[in-house]
């Protein structure tokens, strides 16, 4: 963390200040000096779950493909996602508006209390706290992940993320860029409530796309027993992602290992599967160009598929969006 | 207004918080022994460096609580205040054992400051656009007012009646009586003004920060009077403890412009590189000492030859600081 608050430094005040004090935008300075850090740990991210995965890839994959232009796209979504375009619509829109509404009900008598104050011993431990922030926020996840799946509108987006007939671990970033605003939102919102701040928020986040880059590997490992009861491993979760689960009794709907780094959570609503095995991945009713595209036009697709379903919810005797409605 | 009384938490919530604190705290109380100690806020970090002022390292830093930006004595000079922006709180030292004695509950204190006469305390929430004004005797809240946008540095008139404050999202600072909480006056002054001051003439200068200059206001209208071009980034102030040289960061330039307190003349200038910031002088007055937010460093500078003496690594985003 030194290191990036290093690099923070020196690029901030060589570029991005002198910039700043030339468009008469200094107000903004300690704002985008701290929003420099989400793309620096992006970067960090990438490069580590590069060097740490991709080895794991090559070493024992689960499938080998010929034809790799769609592993290509994810990578795309992998620097647009952590490096640019999200964290960008993140600190500049959704960052104000949090503290437009923090501001309203700190104004009007409420403060959002912080888990130190309703845990008072764990104002000496920054770790525990950390973990505590995890814990809570992954629960969230878990239940944000469950309505991804139930609502057909929310489904019309998260399919993108499904879609990946050659999932690895490029794949966790290859989400519609609405569905990440939508996720950024629930997470933020949450993190709110539980009085992490915003210098701590990148680091929590930054676990939790490290561990879903490893759940998306292409590799042949689980953590066993004990470990894949602790952690959510590869092999878990590309049972969320197999294509099965276009049939009964894994459908779109209910579905299985919704969990995004603590599988406790599908154990205590009843949504886990433990099974040895490593399924293809995918969406049966989605394939072809909808599905190996390029960036844009993935995007595009996502657009399309939740006009497709918003039009359903409004009348329902249109087609819809064919996948998500499996049942009918 | 008809604000309710902001509620005072006069010890620690808890036994167990009490003792954390103890612990926490126990450094920081040795580390007041020394002849010459620097405290530091870590703002991005939530954390407190001390720094050994005769071996310029930092010797211990400590979880100090959410966003802490700005510090400060209380009049009597007992208490050093540590505002916490994000953790809603003051946090009130004992300047003699290092031992926290209190903490009262604000609402996002970012800058901080009492009237010269010790009557009224001023919290800005820059984050949330609001100014409190509180009874500095019993904390309790008098005014809340709307400040659109980023209220930032305080300033007070010389006979206590009137707190000025910069507006930083804005060109504008603002002129407020402290007994009615009304404006009195809002006076354009060049984008991001920031740092606030009251001169020897009882006149306010302000530090503007989007531009290269300090401008100085007659408290009375919040007319300009001058410009007194200084560096990039004119962003803070501080006076040499005689109170014949007065200092300014110029946080985009990197450096700091000393001036003649008297006549606002430059007389010299610092390299200070890294953001300067917040600026406090040695006990002895034969430092100065500048917080560097972008580099999370403090410099520490012979004041009689502007030569570069230290630079301490501390937290992320270093802001307040407060020498011993």
């Amino acid at each position: 963390m030194h290191l990036i608050g290093q690099v923070q430094g020196i690029v901030f005040e060589n570029a991005i200040e002198p910039a700043l004090y030339q468009f008469g935008l200094m107000d903004w300075a300690e704002t985008i000096f701290d929003g420099l850090e989400i793309p620096l740990l992006g970067v960090l991210a990438i490069g580590v779950a590069y060097l740490l995965f991709r080895p794991l890839e090559l070493w024992r994959p689960v499938e080998r493909w010929a034809e790799r232009r769609a592993v290509r796209t994810d990578i795309v979504y992998t620097i647009v996602h952590k490096l640019g375009l999200v964290p960008a619509i993140i600190f500049l829109m959704l960052t104000p508006i949090g503290a437009t509404i923090d501001g309203y009900l700190r104004f009007h008598g409420y403060i959002p209390p912080a888990i130190e104050q309703m845990l008072p011993p764990l104002g000496a431990w920054p770790f525990v706290t950390f973990l505590v922030y995890v814990i809570v926020i992954d629960f969230g996840e878990y239940w944000r992940h469950r309505l991804q799946h139930r609502l057909p509108w929310w489904w019309a987006l998260h399919s993108l993320h499904h879609d990946q007939r050659q999932m690895t671990l490029w794949s966790d970033d290859r989400n519609h860029v609405v569905d990440d605003v939508l996720a950024a939102m629930w997470s933020g919102t949450i993190a709110m409530l539980i009085g992490v701040t915003p210098g701590e928020f990148p680091l929590v986040m930054i676990a939790f796309r490290l561990i879903e880059s490893l759940s998306h590997t292409n590799v042949r490992v689980g953590f066993g027993r004990v470990g894949g009861a602790v952690l959510v491993d590869p092999q878990y979760h590309r049972l969320h992602h197999s294509i099965e689960h276009a049939r009964a009794p894994y459908d779109r709907a209910r579905g299985c290992n919704f969990a995004v780094i603590l599988p406790v959570w599908d154990a205590i609503f009843r949504t886990r599967r433990r099974e040895r095995v490593f399924l293809p991945t995918g969406v049966a009713a989605l394939d072809g160009q909808a599905v190996h595209c390029g960036y844009l036009a993935h995007q595009l697709e996502g657009f399309r598929r939740l006009g497709a379903a918003l039009a359903k919810l409004i009348n329902r005797r249109r087609p819809g969006f064919a996948a998500a409605f499996p049942a009918e | 207004m008809g604000n309710p009384p902001v509620p005072i938490d006069p010890v620690f919530p808890s036994r167990t918080l009490r003792c954390i604190a103890a612990v926490a705290l126990f450094v920081l109380g040795a580390a007041t022994a020394s002849a010459k100690t620097a405290i530091v806020l870590n703002s991005d970090d939530d954390s407190l460096s001390v720094i050994d002022g005769d071996t310029y390292k930092e010797t211990s830093r400590v979880h100090i609580g959410r966003a802490p930006h700005h510090l400060m004595l209380t009049p009597d000079q007992r208490y050093l205040i540590i505002a916490m922006s994000e953790g809603n709180e003051l946090v009130f030292i004992d300047r003699t054992t290092g031992v926290i004695a209190k903490r009262v509950e604000v609402s996002d204190p970012y800058q901080i400051g009492f009237s010269p006469d010790g009557k009224w305390f001023v919290s800005n929430s820059l984050r949330l656009d609001r100014i409190d004004i509180f009874d500095a005797a019993t904390f309790e809240l008098k005014h809340r007012l709307p400040a659109p946008t980023m209220p930032s540095h305080i300033a007070f008139s010389t006979d206590s009646k009137s707190v000025f404050v910069s507006l930083q999202g804005t060109d504008k600072v603002v002129g407020i009586d402290l007994a009615s909480g009304a404006t009195e006056w809002t006076a354009p002054v060049g984008r991001q003004p920031a740092g606030m001051w009251t001169d020897k003439a009882g006149n306010i200068l302000v530090a503007v920060m989007g531009s290269d200059y300090i401008a100085e206001l007659d408290p009375k209208t919040g007319d300009v009077l001058r410009h007194i071009v200084t560096g990039r980034g004119a962003h803070n102030f501080q006076a040499s403890p005689d109170g014949k040289q007065l200092y300014v960061s110029n946080r985009v330039a990197g450096t700091v412009s000393v001036l003649d307190a008297g006549t606002l003349a430059v007389t010299g200038l610092i390299m200070a590189p890294g953001g300067p910031d917040d600026m406090m002088f040695s006990p002895d007055g034969s430092q100065l000492w500048v917080t560097g937010r972008w580099r999370a460093s403090v410099d520490v500078i012979e004041a009689a030859s502007g030569a570069l003496k230290a630079t301490i690594a501390v937290g992320r985003s270093p802001h307040g600081i407060f020498l011993y």
